[in-house]
């Protein structure tokens, strides 16, 4: 089996005859290393086909691996997906938006073979494709703008690296690529203004700070901890967080090897790299110095006050110094500062008061061969030597990862069920195959992913009906749909859910990328904050229209809708959105003033683009089920309309299955 | 900081998922019956559900003192504290850290008087002349302990057991384990103080990686307590009873499945309309507490400063316990520290008012639940994230202090009428039989027949639980 080890740190080490202690002790078994995800990828080549139905059905090699494991289950594929389901499920998928209603008419229209590549092309070449995408990976790094606990202090730079993960998307830039400009930006380039946002990635965690006396070692303690369990979840897709307090229970993952994980992370230090003009200095000081004086005002009328009178004096001064402005304008970014680095120990039960061993730089144990060094701690640019390790070709886990993220997204689960963690309690691949060809694809195409959701996409596995002639046989045998045997319907997300009442209602605003936008809320939910005057409303309605990646993430206040359709509250990393279904969720899009205010604005745009009762019904479901009402559905829409408002009519539409669920 | 859920959706996975790594023997009927329990909620996550094992409390009532409450002002009296008054701590009582004040300041003593009450003789101070009377029925542990002096990490510590945001509130648990008993209104219910919001927010209350249907309903101050329970303006019921008729209707001719069970989420979807509109006409009458005699009213002091609101939202509490909610949180202070128990300035200022807002409710929760036969089965809890420091900060106030503190307990079982553990001489440190806060979580799991193993919820290769090592059940009182 070859192991994998950083060149560069080899030969350093190599020529230093470096040794720590007890390293060349360390070992792992034979059994412990034979785990699947810890073995090098197989070149797996795809099943052939004799029946003439089989070839017909499997030219794409991604339908090879799954019509063989569907077979091997005895489960027959499903139908393919009327062209108009497709073009709907394709938009969602790719740019989280429906087709507009001429959208779907055309391609339904188009008889030209290549009509779907097109659509691919197209979709995948959209801007719209970093936005929906983009969002995924924010997800996984449990991206936000402020630092939570109680001050839930915002970072008011940090939408720039939403706008970088955005804009990566979008060039499909190699995947290794942004992986090292996320963990080393800084490293490869201190002064690329780009980078320096893209390193803000070792810094998005939650941040405690308080006042009185400072548990400096404690604080410092969780931020590296924040740093280094990231790698593990969101890269390597293992529970490296579990050997933090002990040797992990159920992967050969030493605690060492957590703090030898962490020792990469020693040196790093925030960088709020400013890059505000002399004028800008001089207005932030002048405004600064202005709610200053204020402050030392009302803190002179509070001396004479007591109970309860003090404590809204109190109020009123937290409310002021609110409005200071943040810091300058810049770069929110990390740093080395060799001089300041933080020495590693491994930590009894995680407790930085209880240090054992000092550890240094080293990257996972089993996968290096026993008795590996660490890296001399004079190694220069840690980071890039750990990005190096995780973005090598010959890394089992990263390609694997991330062509199972990609499929889960497609297609609603993984080929790993348990995106984030593909150790021995994690599920088993259903189709090892299937996955080690799509990693050995990407590595092959230079870590470019839009190639591999093409492939995915043109796959008469991803084209399939979402219900099947043999579904009684399917639901029987695979309820989960785990090989396959037709396309899982699933529930809009949430910011597809907002995305698309906007998009319906006429009133989606598709501006890209800058400041993040605070949308009006009741009041009662600002009042949950420690510091409600944090929440500063962005009064232009059409910034309150803008898509739902723009608005900010604030810790400590998720809009209802996001909170109710499941969207993660980007305290821990998030490798797959829930589609929970429960009351709140109904009496939000019945009662909730978002759901009334955008139904009035969807009605208004019925009565102007359709003149008959039967053009405004069909209309309704052209442009929220992406397809003509049955006759059914017209004459009860027709019926309702007879005796009540059309905004309750659209207010029902936005309510619908069939608009809520991409079959 | 751990990582994210896998939530399971089809039967299979859950029983795969739920219970890897339980390798030992002696929870086999254990695993049994909670793989019964999870075929249960598979169908709808919030039926009821029957707990592990015979429960002694149906629901779980959180009377929760924000800032954290003195427990030298309180239920912890300590005579030597007067008499060491303006001196340095003696060193044999050991160092501690705080988050203001040094290890060199100066020792506080209290002007709060003592005296026994009850049948059990316990003392209590004259702050609380109410609680005096009913504490018979609480069992009073005076060796809490936490690990965090800040709020924010000792708040989440309190809620989820652990000192971070992102993991599951008691609340939570309690639902996922047992369901609710409801079918109108919430099973989790937080009442925040309409004073404000405390440092650690809203991620404190919250279902952390559990499926959103775990989340708490945060009630809001004045007439419309739940959010979205009332229809927009201009719009009425009946109109409002057509368009989710529509709804059902057109859902209705949308099911299109060759197998039912392929439209199960569907259907989900529809019985959740169903239940939304149910609680929006039935919901409101829990909350109109007019329909209470005006003596249960003067019980808790509604109607009356400074008792009326704390004494309307315990006397919710009850209403909403009675009509089957699971757990119900009620804050007692909010907003900047002084409107909270966060008593640094003046400990006298800030604990005579406080008192004055709360101890009235608080006994007459008890009193209320006790004559309608609910005590019983309501496991009612008195406290706040840490105490307070027996040295000075600036003078006259005290500052935040988890390494020996006051909570109660009381009913579901509870026995009342006793004191569990001790601080030392100077209520600086538990010294007998202390009990973390992971020992507060697991006694309440206990009496709501939930063992803390069995109750996990696996995600990222961990099966995640309240009590994120194994907690004591505090024996002496249950």
């Amino acid at each position: 089996m070859r192991r994998i080890v950083c060149p560069v740190a080899a030969i350093a080490l190599a020529a230093m005859g470096f040794a720590a202690n007890s390293i060349t002790q360390e070992k792992y078994t034979a059994t412990e290393r034979r785990h699947w995800a810890f073995r090098p990828r197989t070149q797996p080549q795809p099943p052939g086909f004799t029946t003439p139905a089989g070839k017909a059905w499997t030219s794409n090699p991604v339908d090879a691996f799954v019509l063989a494991r569907l077979q091997k289950e005895e489960l027959p594929h499903a139908p393919p997906a009327s062209r108009q389901t497709l073009i709907r499920r394709a938009y969602y998928d790719l740019t989280g938006l429906p087709p507009t209603p001429a959208e779907v008419a055309a391609f339904a229209a188009d008889k030209r073979p290549d009509a779907y590549e097109k659509l691919i092309d197209r979709l995948l070449a959209s801007p719209r494709y970093g936005e929906r995408w983009g969002q995924h990976w924010l997800d996984l790094v449990r991206f936000a703008e402020t630092d939570g606990f109680e001050y839930d202090t915002h970072r008011p730079d940090a939408w720039r690296y939403r706008d970088y993960v955005i804009a990566s998307f979008n060039a499909d830039k190699p995947f290794d690529q942004f992986v090292r400009e996320q963990l080393a930006g800084d490293e490869m380039d201190p002064a690329n203004h780009e980078y320096i946002v893209a390193s803000g990635f070792n810094r998005l965690a939650a941040l405690r700070k308080n006042a009185g006396n400072q548990e400096v070692a404690s604080s410092r303690n969780e931020v590296l901890t924040e740093m280094t369990n990231i790698v593990g979840s969101a890269l390597l897709g293992v529970t490296l967080g579990c050997a933090r307090c002990h040797d992990h229970k159920f992967d050969p993952l030493r605690q060492k090897d957590y703090y030898r994980m962490q020792a990469f992370f020693a040196p790093v230090h925030e960088n709020d790299f400013v890059t505000a003009t002399p004028s800008e200095k001089l207005a932030w000081e002048a405004k600064n110095k202005e709610l200053d004086t204020e402050i030392s005002h009302l803190r002179q009328a509070m001396k004479g006050l007591k109970g309860e009178e003090r404590g809204r004096m109190m109020q009123r001064i937290r409310d002021t110094e609110v409005l200071k402005p943040g810091p300058l304008p810049g770069l929110y970014g990390v740093k080395d500062d060799m001089e300041k680095r933080s020495p590693i120990h491994v930590l009894a039960r995680g407790d930085y008061q209880s240090k054992g061993d000092a550890v240094g730089m080293r990257t996972l144990g089993v996968l290096l061969p026993d008795g590996s060094p660490e890296l001399d701690p004079a190694t220069a640019k840690p980071r890039m030597e750990l990005a190096a390790w995780i973005t090598s070709p010959e890394n089992p886990l990263t390609a694997r990862v991330l062509v199972n993220r990609l499929w889960a997204y497609h297609f609603g689960r993984g080929i790993v069920a348990t995106p984030n963690d593909f150790g021995r309690m994690g599920a088993r691949p259903s189709n090892p195959e299937l996955l080690d060809w799509l990693a050995n694809r990407l590595v092959e195409g230079g870590w470019k992913l839009k190639p591999l959701h093409k492939a995915i996409m043109m796959s008469n596995a991803y084209r399939q009906a979402s219900t099947s002639p043999a579904s009684a046989l399917g639901m029987e045998k695979d309820p989960g749909n785990e090989y396959l045997w037709k396309f899982s319907r699933r529930r809009l997300t949430a910011e597809e859910v907002r995305d698309s009442m906007l998009s319906a209602s006429g009133r989606l605003n598709l501006k890209a990328g800058g400041p993040s936008i605070m949308v009006p809320v009741d009041e009662e939910l600002t009042k949950l904050l420690y510091k409600p005057a944090q929440w500063q409303v962005d009064q232009d309605p059409n910034q309150q229209h803008r898509r739902s990646i723009y608005l900010i993430y604030k810790r400590n206040l998720r809009l209802p809708i996001m909170e109710a359709f499941d969207a993660p509250d980007m305290l821990i990393s998030c490798p797959r959105r829930e589609q929970s279904t429960h009351a709140p969720q109904a009496l939000e899009l019945m009662n909730g003033p978002f759901a009334n205010d955008t139904a009035r604005a969807f009605a208004a745009r019925l009565d102007r683009e359709a003149k008959t009762p039967e053009a405004q019904v069909a209309l309704a479901y052209r442009l929220t089920a992406g397809r003509a009402p049955s006759p059914r559905e017209l004459k009860l829409g027709l019926e309702f309309l007879k005796a009540n408002p059309m905004s309750e009519f659209a207010l029902a539409i936005l309510n619908l299955n069939a608009f809520l669920y991409v079959d | 900081m751990s990582e994210h859920i896998r939530w399971c959706r089809s039967r299979r996975e859950f029983l795969t998922d739920a219970f890897c790594g339980m390798g030992s023997l002696a929870f086999t009927q254990m695993l049994f019956e909670e793989r019964a329990r999870a075929a249960t909620a598979n169908a709808n996550p919030l039926a009821p559900r029957p707990p592990h094992f015979a429960a002694k409390a149906k629901s779980v009532i959180f009377l929760f003192m924000a800032g954290g409450p003195s427990h030298l002002e309180t239920f912890d009296p300590k005579p030597l504290l007067n008499k060491l008054n303006g001196q340095t701590r003696p060193k044999e009582f050991g160092e501690v850290k705080y988050q203001f004040v040094a290890n060199n300041a100066r020792i506080l003593g209290t002007k709060r008087t003592f005296k026994r009450y009850g049948k059990s003789g316990i003392e209590v101070s004259d702050l609380f002349p109410h609680q005096a009377g009913i504490v018979d029925d609480l069992a009073i542990i005076r060796s809490c302990h936490g690990d965090m002096v800040v709020h924010s990490a000792a708040q989440y510590q309190l809620f989820s057991g652990r000192i971070i945001p992102g993991f599951p509130s008691m609340g939570s648990w309690a639902v996922y384990g047992l369901g609710s008993e409801s079918n109108s209104l919430p099973a989790y219910v937080v009442s925040p103080d309409p004073d404000g919001a405390l440092e650690g927010g809203q991620p404190m209350y919250m279902h952390g990686f559990l499926p959103a249907v775990f989340q708490p309903t945060m009630l809001r101050a004045g007439k419309k307590p739940i959010l979205n329970l009332d229809l927009p303006p201009g719009v009425e019921l009946d109109t409002r009873r057509n368009t989710v008729e529509l709804i059902r209707k057109l859902n209705e001719a949308n099911l299109k499945a060759t197998v039912e069970a392929e439209d199960d989420e569907f259907r989900a979807r529809m019985n959740a309309y169903d239940l939304a509109f149910r609680m929006q006409t039935e919901a409101p009458e829990v909350f109109d507490i007019s329909r209470e005699s005006q003596e249960t009213l003067e019980l808790y002091g509604v109607g009356k400063e400074p008792t009326d609101d704390y004494g309307r939202r315990c006397l919710l509490a009850r209403r909403l316990v009675e009509k089957g909610v699971r757990f119900v949180t009620v804050v007692h202070g909010g907003g900047p520290g002084n409107l909270q128990w966060d008593a640094h300035e003046d400990i006298e200022e800030n604990h005579i008012r406080m008192a004055a807002q709360s101890d009235q409710p608080a006994a007459a929760l008890i009193q209320d639940l006790k004559r309608r036969g609910m005590l019983d089965s309501t496991l009612v809890i008195w406290g706040g994230e840490f105490g307070r420091s027996p040295e000075a900060q600036g003078g006259k106030g005290r500052d935040h202090h988890n390494y020996g503190f006051t909570m109660w307990m009381a009913g579901g079982g509870i026995k009342g009428g006793q004191v569990v553990g001790a601080t030392d001489d100077i209520g600086l440190k538990a010294v007998d039989k202390p009990y973390h806060f992971r020992d507060i979580h697991t006694t309440i799991l206990n009496q709501l027949g939930l063992n803390q193993d069995a109750l996990s919820f696996m995600h990222q290769g961990r099966k995640e639980r309240l009590t994120e090592v194994h907690g004591s059940v505090i024996k002496e009182i249950v």
